[in-house]
């Protein structure tokens, strides 16, 4: 039934609004705060974060209680998924926006560039992340990619004043937008192969073929191509590293735990729902994005010599070792990319903390010489980083280990066993710049230009460094308390 | 022929007159206006046709927001409006991209609408569409207005360039 039958007799459906009332919490203290901003203009950023904390943990009570939700499994017309799956993925982008509202009311305070739009920004993105996991229509896939990928141009280009962050605003927003063309012609070929954009519809309409027909496929490639930017998989991953490195560090870490988190959240639901009945097509396609990820990330992180740009590049072979779980195409694929992407938003998001912690104020001292004896001058700093160095690696004891295992046994059972021989020796490989930056840290002098340069932080800076790194041992030594989640949460209902 | 048809070919006739003198045209302002003609032709040929809403859309987008960019575009960028510099001497090409998406419509055309049609045409009026919108898709068509706020805030952000302490 294609909406203009729906048009002839339009269904009086009853207007079910709990499943969206984390994104409704979200938007409504954005709005509070621009409110608050207009009308009682101060210079203390204080009560701006206090509200947004308190919007985000507000967010996640609403979250967690649709955790036992016994209603129907789409509402408001199919358009919101009401399962477990979309509470995992909102929990996760939660905790990473209430991290990155610590991390940036540090990071601004340094950099004295607080404005009053910021936090809305944040709080629109995090919304759009949020409804991305929980959109069962492609129409509102798109439009929830589009809010979340219009406040993160902006953030990009926050400190405007800085070159640097107004150009990589600029590349992530022109490169942002040729990704959105793509994914909107493949929803348009996606309409003209089954007639609808619902994601249930589409799976019922392709599974009672016998034969995937051309415009199908052209729909999957196309929103393929689409989500590939967003999750910065290679050869879609340009605009990565100028954006990482130019965005003001706070929200470098917000975006690149969020976005990727959010991306594949909608990613795993359109491929693994709806176009599960063309998977044998698709799997393919997908161990070739992820082969190429994983060696062009970890090949060209080697020559970096900007931390920020060396976590970019880190985080595109990332995106790689994700896709391994994805294009296994099972139950199992997509459980351990769930929890790879949990454990990856940690990681990233802790390490891009102690870049900005590092950083003294603003964006100095992100050249990898700078952090030459780091473990020296401050030792807690120097350990977080550590833990997030190895876990990026995928060296026990910790979280990423225990990730890049279990997708790689989820691709070996699916039988893609040369995607998971690639993917190992590259882990290899890339464990050697993980490792020379620790040999930096704890093996050499400082340089004495930045011998006397006093680090110091504040409590919501810790919390930002220290909630990720303890998260990430603890999931290395105790994985069972999130694979326990993901029984139930890795099943797509709609 | 019917009233209908008659309509129909002269709102076409002026739209393709239109068109052409588009191309032509020496000023890029009178190619804009012409471009406006072209537009509410098409409109007007929806309208003959029973699709309200679409005409409607098509004469708000169109001929409301894109003609009317352009022309700020233009104005903004100070870009020579005269005759000289309009012709970037790739006639060839166009013409061959042009008589390609030419060829290629006549034959979708046809192939759905002709002799022997594949495609049931389901009218529907714009009270439909409406019901639609606010029934089936209301939630997109709020989510939008949140889109919208965020490119809102945007633009302050971008153009307010004063510090505050």
């Amino acid at each position: 039934m294609g909406p203009l039958a729906q048009a002839v007799a339009p269904s009086h459906m009853p207007i079910v609004l709990r499943p969206l009332l984390p994104e409704l919490i979200l938007v409504g203290t954005a709005l509070a705060l621009m409110l608050l901003d207009a009308l009682r203009p101060t210079p203390d950023q204080r009560p701006f974060v206090l509200l947004s904390l308190a919007g985000v943990a507000g967010a996640a009570a609403a979250t967690l209680s649709l955790w036992t939700w016994k209603g129907p499994g789409s509402v408001l017309g199919g358009m919101i998924a009401a399962d477990r799956f979309a509470v995992y993925f909102r929990l996760v982008i939660l905790a990473a926006a209430a991290l990155g509202i610590l991390l940036s009311s540090y990071y601004l305070d340094r950099a004295g560039e607080a404005r009053g739009e910021y936090y809305p920004l944040l709080l629109f993105a995090t919304a759009g992340m949020t409804l991305i996991t929980a959109a069962s229509d492609l129409i509102l896939i798109f439009l929830a990619l589009e809010i979340l990928s219009l406040s993160l141009y902006l953030l990009t280009g926050f400190s405007f004043r800085r070159l640097a962050s107004a150009e990589a605003s600029m590349k992530y927003f022109l490169l942002g937008a040729f990704s959105s063309a793509f994914f909107l012609y493949g929803i348009a070929f996606a309409y003209g192969a089954t007639g609808t954009t619902n994601l249930a519809g589409i799976a019922t309409a392709l599974a009672s073929r016998v034969n995937g027909d051309a415009l199908a496929l052209i729909a999957v490639g196309l929103l393929a191509v689409g989500f590939s930017f967003k999750i910065a998989a290679v050869p879609f991953h340009m605009w990565t590293p100028d954006a990482y490195q130019g965005a003001p560090t706070c929200v470098t870490a917000f975006m690149s735990a969020g976005t990727k988190v959010a991306a594949f959240g909608a990613f795993l639901r359109v491929f693994g729902v709806a176009f599960l009945p063309l998977a044998h097509d698709w799997r393919a396609f997908m161990g070739v994005l992820a082969a190429i990820s994983i060696i062009v990330g970890s090949v060209l992180a080697i020559a970096q010599t900007d931390i920020k740009r060396l976590l970019a590049y880190s985080s595109i072979a990332q995106a790689g070792f994700i896709l391994v779980g994805l294009s296994a195409g099972t139950q199992a694929g997509i459980q351990s990319a769930m929890f790879y992407l949990a454990v990856y938003a940690g990681t990233v998001l802790g390490a891009f903390a102690v870049v900005a912690i590092a950083s003294v104020r603003g964006e100095e001292h992100t050249a990898l010489s700078s952090y030459a004896g780091l473990a020296r001058r401050r030792p807690l700093l120097g350990l977080a980083l550590t833990a997030f160095l190895l876990s990026l690696a995928g060296i026990p004891p910790m979280a990423g280990f225990i990730a890049k295992v279990s997708v790689f046994s989820a691709a070996v059972q699916a039988g893609s066993w040369p995607l998971v021989l690639i993917a190992v020796l590259a882990s290899v490989a890339a464990a050697f710049f993980y490792i020379r930056v620790i040999v930096l840290m704890y093996m050499q002098d400082p340089a004495p230009e930045i011998e006397g340069v006093r680090i110091e932080s504040d409590p919501a800076g810790w919390a930002a460094v220290l909630a990720p790194a303890f998260l990430t041992v603890v999931f290395g030594i105790l994985p069972g308390l999130l694979f326990g989640l993901l029984r139930t949460a890795s099943v797509v209902r709609f | 022929m019917t009233s209908t048809e008659v309509v129909f070919v002269v709102l076409s006739a002026v739209g393709s007159i239109g068109a052409f003198r588009l191309v032509t045209s020496k000023n890029v302002v009178h190619a804009a206006l012409y471009l406006v003609l072209t537009l509410s032709m098409v409109g007007a040929a929806y309208l003959v046709l029973a699709a309200g809403f679409l005409a409607w859309v098509q004469v708000l987008i169109y001929v409301g927001a894109i003609v009317v960019l352009l022309l700020f575009s233009l104005m903004l960028t100070k870009a020579p409006i005269g005759r000289e510099a309009l012709d970037n001497q790739q006639r060839g090409w166009a013409a061959l991209v042009g008589a390609g998406v030419l060829a290629g419509l006549v034959f979708l055309i046809q192939n759905a609408f002709g002799s022997a049609p594949r495609i049931q045409i389901q009218p529907a009026t714009t009270s439909e569409v409406g019901a639609s919108v606010f029934a089936n898709f209301v939630l997109p068509f709020e989510v939008v207005s949140v889109l919208l706020l965020a490119a809102l805030v945007g633009a302050v952000v971008i153009a307010r360039r004063d510090e505050r302490p």
